[in-house]
């Protein structure tokens, strides 16, 4: 098991590089020059010129890349070319509020999408099933951009029943530090933790019914059956055990998708994470920044899947490392 | 006796919906009468670091409008000429000691908030912070006609300028915020940039800084002992969004009570909709316009094929109906320039010589010049090179590309053909600098005077800088410097400046599109909304709200 570990980590280590490299060349040869304001503006030519020296953005590409090579090696993450702070610091603000969002997500995703899916089973082939199935089919079809947007016109600015927006109510609850607060902010959350969430619901909810279909024609589960047990033990504990190993691959992938994918909606919701400053560093050219987030992308989507491996490796004794 | 547990759906609901309940009383205060109140405003974009000399986002301006102060600032008339129309700040009072030597005296009550005294010597060190090369203030140009400034004594300060012109004053106060020197002395200048300061700075202005939340909010909190009076709003917070739609979205969902500009006539209408809402029109300070590449894209040695030539320069021109197309996308929200002109600049005369709207005249000057449709494909030519050329403009732009479109079509019917390039606002800034275009839409933001901007964007001095174009021409250039350093008074000046754009449009360098008019937002319980053109938060201390309006969160407490 060991063995094991040490080289998936080894591979992970050697993907997250790669990737790390590939982001910085890509971002450094793409057109553009770091010398606009977030608004758009354009900022002036001395201090644009400043900026290219003052980061060495005027030297050679391999010299650039060494550098922040051997910093990053050190822990460095950078400066940000356009927040005048360390990108360590910037990203320390926002990826917990990206967790929580992502998080919130994967609960709603999960939650309502076994739900979704063993309900469907169960009535496999009747209306309930076929509605739901259609229905799940066209949420996932949406982008989630799209169905943020939907969201937040009827939810939000037509009926007021969500904020439009943000974080918390910047007046009364600068701080989550009471009940009402932590309300606030569940308040907030919620829109577009729901854009997120349903969107994985629906797909989740398919990939649940096909894994409950096809352990409900088990053998054990007729046996179960036979015996007398009520329905819905049968479905819940006996079934349900094993309809959920495909689930724990999905589940290690998911988590760094809705980190990837909540970069649309934070820009929707104005949601101070790490997909809006990724967002607005493309745009800006903030390089540091971007090769940053890439960076934790990756580590996220290289963790998720040792972590699925692991734990299917714990669910189900027939493919656990063994020893070679 | 049987007993019933409820459901846990039940339970979930009455929790949930006591939460929500929870959320919507939280934290209600007590604060009654003048000075209670807070604004939230919706703000596109954050600042970058609050160290005035070192930023030049236009949102960093707003917030450390609140935090540092000039030492005179321009008034309501916007006359950046002479010294009359500028208020007292720090400065309670100034006098000319010979015609270019300039004495403040400090108003000796003026504090920063940490309880030390502003004095000369902050004057004087932030002088020499804004002309440090390694700092590398962007407002560093604008202070090359100040020779030194000096100290008299705690309260006096000196300032020397190396010729008489008529914005000396201007330029002496208007660029620089200061800066309490006990507090950043020891700051290494070539870390100014990323200063720690800068993200918790102790000011001597109006409202001092309570809190920045990255990518979320910044709040200030009025200085109750501030000595030009105590600020009648308690606190301000910033709401940062990703753009100005959003921001548009949230002041009328009730999350924010202002926004500076709702920039299309579509959101004015649903602002002006909204009963709790009022709508402040001003002068805005940006023009936009189509810049000709005089130079061949990339090569600045040889003209550009098309644009090299003056006359189908001004066919160009007249071939645009700029006034149409104000009114289709800007609607009442802008006016078409007289010339490269924001409306905030004093020199903006309607009566100033353009080349009209005359679309049978650039016909014929085209055909006068060779160019017609000689193989019937709809496009003019001439010695086999088709009349075409490439139009920049950045996908970030709405706007733009709304003209972009327009423009494409009205040259269309003349028989040019324009293709647009549609790239994203970084590589928009490259290209323009660099010179790789045809022609290209820009936009610019200007201070309240023309003697900065109009030398940097269309002489000889910009080249590599703001004239992307590559436009020269010497008599324009005389007459401008004439402008900027040698007229005796304003009305010599606004006669020397019309000359010069006079000159400048007859040889149609470009076309001027559009000059906003901008209209900001405020929630209505907000009283004494004044509003000053060149930044929309100058006199944000001056606003209140009536005690009988008070909303819940306008009586907080903390």
């Amino acid at each position: 098991m060991a063995a094991w570990l040490v080289r998936r980590l080894a591979a992970a280590i050697a993907i997250v590089w790669a990737v790390v490299t590939l982001t910085f060349i890509i971002v450094h040869l793409a057109h553009g020059s770091p010398c606009g304001q977030p608004d758009g503006r354009p900022i002036s030519p001395e201090t644009c010129a400043e900026l290219i020296r003052r980061f060495g953005l005027d030297r050679p590409l391999w010299i650039q890349y060494i550098k922040y090579l051997g910093a990053l090696l050190h822990g460095d993450l950078g400066e940000s070319l356009a927040l005048h702070r360390s990108v360590a610091a910037a990203l320390a603000d926002a990826l917990p509020n990206t967790f929580t969002l992502a998080l919130a997500a994967l609960v709603i995703d999960f939650a309502l999408g076994l739900a979704l899916g063993i309900y469907q089973a169960v009535r496999e082939r009747r209306l309930g099933d076929i509605a739901l199935g259609n229905a799940a089919l066209f949420v996932n079809s949406m982008p989630t951009f799209w169905l943020g947007l939907v969201l937040l016109l009827v939810f939000g600015e037509r009926l007021g029943w969500f904020p439009v927006g943000g974080l918390r109510n910047l007046v009364l609850c600068p701080r989550v530090d009471s009940l009402p607060c932590l309300a606030d902010f569940a308040w907030h959350l919620t829109l577009p933790a729901l854009t997120l969430g349903l969107v994985g619901a629906a797909g989740t909810a398919r990939y649940q019914r096909a894994a409950m279909l096809e352990v409900v024609r088990q053998d054990y589960v007729r046996t179960a059956r036979a015996k007398g047990l009520p329905e819905r033990r049968v479905v819940l504990v006996h079934a349900l055990r094993n309809a959920l190993l495909p689930l724990i691959t999905l589940f290690g992938l998911t988590f760094p998708f809705l980190l990837t994918g909540a970069v649309l909606v934070e820009t929707v919701f104005a949601w101070p994470g790490m997909g809006r400053l990724a967002v607005t560093a493309i745009l800006q050219r903030d390089y540091p920044i971007v090769t940053a987030a890439a960076l934790v992308a990756s580590v996220m989507v290289v963790l998720g899947n040792l972590l699925a491996d692991t734990l299917y490796g714990v669910a189900d004794p027939r493919i656990r490392v063994r020893p070679t | 006796m049987p007993t019933t547990r409820p459901s846990p759906r039940l339970t979930a609901g009455v929790v949930l919906a006591g939460l929500l309940v929870a959320a919507g009383c939280a934290r209600k205060g007590g604060c009654t009468g003048d000075y209670c109140g807070t604004l939230v405003i919706a703000a596109a974009g954050e600042p970058d670091i609050l160290l005035p000399p070192v930023s030049e986002f236009a949102i960093t301006r707003d917030v450390t409008e609140q935090l540092f102060l000039k030492l005179a600032d321009l008034g309501l008339s916007g006359n950046t000429i002479g010294d009359e129309d500028f208020q007292p700040l720090l400065a309670e009072r100034w006098e000319w000691d010979t015609p270019t030597t300039l004495v403040f005296h400090l108003d000796p009550r003026a504090r920063w908030q940490d309880g030390h005294a502003v004095t000369a010597a902050d004057v004087a060190f932030t002088y020499d912070i804004y002309t440090d090369s390694l700092v590398s203030s962007p407002f560093r140009s604008s202070l090359r006609q100040i020779a030194a400034v000096t100290t008299r004594d705690s309260l006096t300060v000196v300032f020397r300028f190396r010729h008489r012109y008529p914005e000396m004053f201007y330029d002496a106060v208007y660029h620089m915020r200061i800066l309490p020197s006990h507090l950043l002395r020891e700051v290494p200048r070539s870390q100014w940039r990323s200063a720690a300061f800068g993200r918790a700075p102790v000011g001597d202005g109006p409202y001092r800084f309570v809190a920045w939340r990255a990518g979320e909010s910044l709040e200030l909190a009025a200085d109750s002992t501030f000595f030009l009076g105590r600020p009648h709003l308690r606190r301000l917070i910033w709401r940062f969004t990703p753009d100005q739609q959003v921001a548009v979205t949230q002041l009328i969902a009730g999350d924010a009570d202002g926004v500076e500009v709702l920039i299309t006539p579509d959101n004015v209408q649903r602002v002006q909709a909204d009963t709790q809402l009022a709508t402040y029109p001003y002068k805005g300070a940006a023009y936009g316009y189509v810049s000709f590449n005089l130079a061949a894209p990339g090569d600045t040695t040889k003209p550009h094929t098309l644009f090299g030539d003056r006359e189908l320069r001004r066919a160009l021109v007249m071939a645009v109906d700029r006034d149409g197309l104000v009114r289709n996308v800007f609607g009442d929200l802008a006016k078409v320039p007289p010339g490269p002109m924001s409306q905030l600049f004093w020199i903006w005369d309607p009566e100033t010589r353009e080349l009209p709207h005359d679309s049978a005249r650039a016909a014929r000057t085209l055909t006068r010049l060779g160019w017609i449709d000689s193989n019937g494909d709809g496009t003019r030519d001439r010695d086999s090179l088709p009349l075409a050329f490439r139009l920049l403009v950045p996908t970030t732009s709405a706007v733009r590309r709304q003209y972009a479109r327009l423009l494409q079509e009205q040259f269309r019917t003349l028989g040019i053909d324009v293709q647009l390039d549609e790239v994203d606002f970084s590589l928009f800034n490259e290209r323009a600098r660099t010179g790789r275009f045809d022609a290209l839409i820009n936009v610019w933001n200007t201070d309240p005077t023309p003697s900065s901007g109009i030398p940097q964007t269309w002489t000889r001095a910009g080249f590599g800088r703001s004239n992307y174009g590559r436009y020269e021409n010497p008599a324009f250039e005389r007459l401008v410097d004439r402008a900027v350093a040698s007229a005796a008074n304003r009305a010599e000046a606004k006669r020397t400046w019309r000359a010069a754009i006079e000159t400048l449009n007859q040889d149609a360098p470009a076309i001027f599109l559009f000059a906003t008019e901008n209209v900001a937002a405020v929630h209505k319980r907000v009283a004494d909304v004044r509003i000053r053109p060149d930044s929309w938060l100058a006199l944000v201390r001056t606003w209140r709200i009536p005690a009988d309006r008070l909303a819940d969160r306008d009586r907080v407490g903390r």
